[in-house]
């Protein structure tokens, strides 16, 4: 994949959208202005600087590159600092640490940021729309449901920490030319349609990839591929199908999974339904690319592009690059496949929130940026950034007739050629979520870690998942 | 010497050690003070940091703790893999470069550069080299028919290669301390061996490596402080897996404190380790002594 | 060295010549040849050796907001001036250490080099802390005293070294005519120790050039160095490989340049230090 942008790609890539959208620096100024608050309440801030920390992700990079016109707007600096996740959390960690506000804005990860760190987060509900400040336009209502509650909150919904910001989601990604060439020869051979859907199960899916590895097919060598690699990647692969089968990391997983638990209790890992989804797991992997164990999501997304397999899960913010690469059009995206329970599609989504230890000017400058990041004026110019962008954690958007009519080939905005995928997907029957819980990181790693062993045929299924919920009732105290 | 400390005592050096001593106490008595005080705490982190003293909870911890365990077998394969290869393979590489007459200082400066790309770009080279879906590496030994599974991805394959990666980068330090070694064995006592025809291997045992003893403990010594601390080739590559069997120890401390943010626990591992590298230097320093009465 | 008497045939000692070169050279030529390859080409399969080269990666390092240049120069300076300290520091150190008659004076030395031991992920945390209460952190003095925690332990190690196996001789005689321990260090030692002088300035360079644990914490925006750098091009939807490729090949160039500069007072310097 690895699709290279140069910093003018970029910057003409927004200045094409600008011209089209009309969403030059002052026009934005007038959409905002009319649609939030007045210059005024704009410019209180003018003059102070503040430091935004993310992780390197296509919305940042291309809010990164279009500063200039939050600049004009506000008179605020944002100095922007992009690190790997694990850094970041680094830092931020060590920031609340210091009892300080090195960072005033924050990329808050649900799972690495919110849950264990949310008291160190400002309550955005003290902000918005209070004291002088301006609201969110359209208000909170207009997130997506399930990606508000996931990304936005701890425990209950009293306390806002964040907006939401990204939103990559694992869906099912394949190639649309393969899956059309041979429809009919494997519709004969297997004996169903194999036309990707969530009307697929999982053990389906496992034929059609013993399907294409066998001498049908010349193109590729392997049907699937999988980000496996003893890392956070694996943990997301295998949640998509443990949800699948009905398995839960904990009692009353959607619970945990939306708004999240500092107490979730034992975890049910070693429960059947569970072991159920190790087992079909460990055996779509046996057939799958063997170089799955050394991917996470950028390997096999990389090795997809380079024609070694014909399907993957996959998030769905690949769509950008994939669409301007050497697979230009031949690539179809539907929503995972059905298990015994559902299909679930992971959410691996973001928002952006406060340093509770921000004051003053930091603090009103802060929430201005955070305001005009998540707004929906900057995810539409984010779409079209060349980048790949970020895709809209905003209904209204979606509504947009330019963005509506994006979704469909030839379109300028490559990543809302999922647009009707995902809306199935972040369906609340559709959505898988982690458990939001404090010690996540652990249980992260113990999953990982464990399913990683299992692969390479140290353990058993039952083993396997007895071990991880060993190692995530020690360290949630259960 | 006795006639240095007669001339008006000791002040002149102690005033010229005094500036690094100082500097080096604070910044070496702080950190491992509050290691120690952290060691026997639970640390939190909101609203500024806060010590809970626990005793040795901790402690008691690390003893039972059977993940410690296994990465700390691992660390000692890895340790002795590397180190040894780069100790073995330097010092090939420093006989065949002193053995040049033409081109040494060009082949020696070819040879020089691993060691000055940083480890995090090394590991991500390797993880370039060996993908197994563009990997040149990959590719070649696929091409070849020697092996064709997934290097990074297998249990075994995945610690040979951290374990090749460490040894491309660092050979070439000790390479280059070994030949500095090799340019002062005494001419003369070769020569003369030579007009009593001894042959090379006899050369090497009773000659050659005897007198560069002392400088290859010097190297030994010098890799073995940083094999056991520096990880970021792993970090980079594997980052401990799969199936766990890269997760040497200092990537085991890392995700400690900085993934699980289990500050206390941290600084116990990390004191561990500091007594480990210790005693592995007093011995190195034993030996290196013994050598020099010796000698 | 004299060949004559080699049991190793011309041929044979060619051969591992070459495959010594392979072995450290086809990775770095590799990385070479790709950073001027297309994107496309760099993650072909098989592995393209004939492409039509481009500089749209370095042309993309070198432009725009996250321009490498200040990458470049805050390595060079956190790491030269944490050279520079550790070297000076570390030289009168060792020299004061190596002619100075104490008991304990080898527990002094054993503990001096035992805090170069440090493990670099348990440190970060109290180092941290240390640099937020003197406002050090995102600042080229955090970085330097990072440095100097594992570079001075080890300039004072070697340069104690190199003063030993100095002969006392020409200082005796200098004594005896007069001259203060100052000037017999400044116009005696201090001279015939340029090569050990070089020797422990190389070495300290390259382990403070190579870090990225300790950079990764205590950099900030406006400091962050090389390898941050390097780091930040693993993005959460790609590791763009072709300007990972381009910052490798120009951290390695001027490298091996200065290599070839100083390697001939590298290895004398190293003979001095530990040989008798």
């Amino acid at each position: 994949m690895t699709t290279h942008h140069s910093r003018r790609d970029i910057l003409k890539g927004l200045g094409g959208a600008a011209a089209l959208t009309t969403l030059g620096a002052g026009s934005l100024r007038t959409a905002l202005a009319k649609t939030m608050a007045d210059d005024k309440t704009w410019k209180q801030a003018s003059g102070t600087t503040i430091q935004f920390i993310s992780e390197n992700t296509p919305p940042t990079t291309a809010i990164a590159a279009n500063l200039e016109p939050f600049k004009q707007l506000t008179g605020i600096d944002v100095k922007i600092t992009q690190l790997e996740l694990g850094d970041l959390v680094k830092k931020v960690a060590l920031d609340f640490g210091s009892g300080r506000s090195a960072y005033d804005v924050i990329y808050a990860d649900p799972y690495q940021v919110v849950a264990p760190y949310h008291q160190g987060l400002m309550d955005l509900n003290t902000l918005n729309g209070k004291n002088g400040l301006p609201a969110v336009p359209k208000g909170i209502g207009d997130f997506i449901p399930t990606q508000l509650g996931a990304a936005g909150y701890f425990g209950n919904r009293d306390a806002l920490y964040a907006l939401p910001y990204d939103c990559p989601t694992m869906i099912w990604i394949y190639r649309k030319d393969l899956f059309e060439k041979y429809h009919d020869q494997m519709k004969k051979d297997l004996g169903f349609d194999p036309t990707p859907s969530d009307k697929i199960t999982w053990e389906q899916y496992y034929q059609i990839a013993k399907w294409f590895n066998g001498d049908h097919v010349k193109e590729v060598k392997y049907g699937t591929g999988h980000q496996a690699k003893q890392y956070d990647s694996l943990q997301c692969d295998f949640s998509n199908v443990l949800m699948a089968y009905g398995g839960e990391y904990f009692k009353n997983g959607d619970q945990v999974g939306l708004l999240g638990s500092a107490k979730p209790g034992p975890s049910t890992l070693d429960q059947p339904a569970a072991i159920e989804a190790a087992k079909f797991y460990q055996k779509l992997l046996k057939i799958a690319d063997p170089g799955s164990t050394s991917w996470d999501w950028t390997g096999v997304a990389n090795a997809f592009e380079n024609g070694r397999f014909a399907m993957m899960p996959e998030w769905h913010e690949f769509a950008g690059s994939l669409e301007s690469g050497k697979l230009k059009g031949k690539v179809g995206y539907a929503p995972l496949p059905t298990g015994p329970k559902r299909s679930a599609n992971l959410y691996g989504g973001t928002g952006i929130g406060i340093n509770g230890n921000a004051t003053g000017k930091q603090k009103t400058a802060a929430w201005l940026f955070v305001v005009w990041a998540t707004s929906p004026q900057t995810q539409l110019a984010g779409l079209k950034s060349k980048e790949g962008g970020g895709t809209p954690t905003r209904t209204s958007v979606y509504n947009m007739p330019e963005v509506k009519k994006a979704s469909h080939p030839p379109t300028d905005m490559p990543n809302m050629l999922t647009a009707d995928t995902m809306q199935i997907a972040w369906d609340k029957d559709h959505i898988g979520l982690r458990p939001k819980i404090p010690a996540w990181n652990q249980a992260d790693t113990a999953v990982f870690t464990e399913l990683s062993k299992m692969l390479a045929g140290q353990q058993s299924p039952e083993q396997t998942m007895k071990t991880a919920k060993q190692k995530i009732d020690s360290a949630t105290g259960a | 010497m006795a006639g240095n400390a007669r001339r008006g005592g000791q002040g002149f050096e102690l005033a010229m050690m005094s500036p690094a001593l100082i500097l080096l106490a604070a910044i070496s008595f702080i950190p491992l003070f509050t290691m120690i005080w952290m060691s026997l705490s639970k640390v939190g982190l909101i609203g500024g940091l806060s010590f809970d003293f626990i005793g040795l909870d901790n402690w008691r911890h690390l003893f039972t703790d059977p993940d410690i365990g296994s990465s700390w077998i691992l660390s000692l394969i890895y340790f002795a893999a590397t180190v040894g290869a780069e100790m073995v393979l330097g010092t090939l590489m420093a006989l065949l470069i002193h053995s040049l007459i033409k081109g040494r200082n060009f082949v020696l400066s070819l040879v020089l550069i691993p060691m000055f790309i940083a480890p995090i770009i090394v590991g991500l080279l390797g993880r370039f080299l060996l993908d197994p879906s563009f990997g040149l590496y990959s590719w070649f030994l696929s091409a070849t028919g020697l092996y064709d599974g997934n290097i990074l991805g297998s249990v075994g394959p995945a610690l040979a290669a951290v374990i090749a990666l460490d040894i491309w980068e660092w050979s070439p330090l000790v390479a280059l301390i070994v030949l500095a070694g090799l340019t002062a064995v005494p001419t003369d006592i070769l020569e003369a061996a030579e007009v009593d025809g001894a042959s090379y291997r006899h050369k090497l045992v009773s000659i050659i490596l005897p007198s560069i003893l002392p400088i290859l403990l010097v190297a030994l010594l010098i890799r073995a402080m940083d094999a056991i601390r520096f990880f970021a080739i792993i970090f980079i590559t594997t980052n401990g897996g799969p199936a766990d069997s890269t997760k040497i120890i200092p990537i085991r401390l890392y995700d400690i404190a900085f993934r699980f943010f289990d500050l206390g626990y941290a600084s116990a591992v990390g004191l561990t380790m500091l007594v480990f590298s210790i005693v592995i230097a007093t011995v190195f320093v034993r030996v290196l002594q013994r050598k020099e009465a010796v000698v | 060295m004299n060949t004559r008497g080699h049991p190793v045939s011309t041929t044979a000692r060619w051969v591992l010549i070459a495959l010594m070169l392979a072995w450290t050279l086809v990775p770095i030529v590799w990385m070479v040849l790709s950073s001027f390859k297309p994107t496309n080409a760099i993650t072909a399969y098989p592995p393209k050796l004939f492409f039509s080269p481009t500089f749209e990666h370095y042309h993309a390092l070198f432009s725009g907001g996250n321009n490498l240049w200040n990458n470049v120069v805050n390595s060079l300076i956190a790491t030269g001036v944490s050279t520079l300290i550790a070297v000076v520091l570390g030289s009168a150190a060792g020299y004061g250490l190596s002619r100075i008659q104490i008991r304990g004076k080898d527990h002094l030395a054993f503990w001096i080099i035992s805090t170069r031991m440090a493990p670099i992920a348990a440190v970060i945390v109290p180092l941290y802390l240390m640099f937020r209460y003197l406002h050090m952190l995102d600042s080229y003095s955090g970085l330097i005293v990072a440095y100097l925690s594992f570079n001075l332990p080890f300039a004072i190690w070697l340069m104690t070294a190199f003063f030993d196996d100095l002969p006392r001789d020409l200082e005796e005689a200098a004594h005896i005519d007069g001259a203060t321990k100052w000037q017999v260090f400044w116009h005696v030692a201090l001279p015939l120790m340029k090569p050990g002088i070089a020797t422990t300035t190389i070495l300290c360079f390259i382990f403070a050039w190579n870090d990225y644990a300790f950079a990764a914490t205590f950099a900030g925006p406006s400091t962050q160095t090389i390898p941050i750098a390097a780091a930040q091009l693993l993005t959460q939807t790609g590791i763009d490989w072709g300007k990972l490729l381009a910052i490798g090949t120009v951290v390695v160039c001027p490298m091996a340049v200065f290599g070839l500069l100083v390697k001939r007072w590298l290895v004398t310097g190293l003979t001095l230090g530990a040989v008798k």
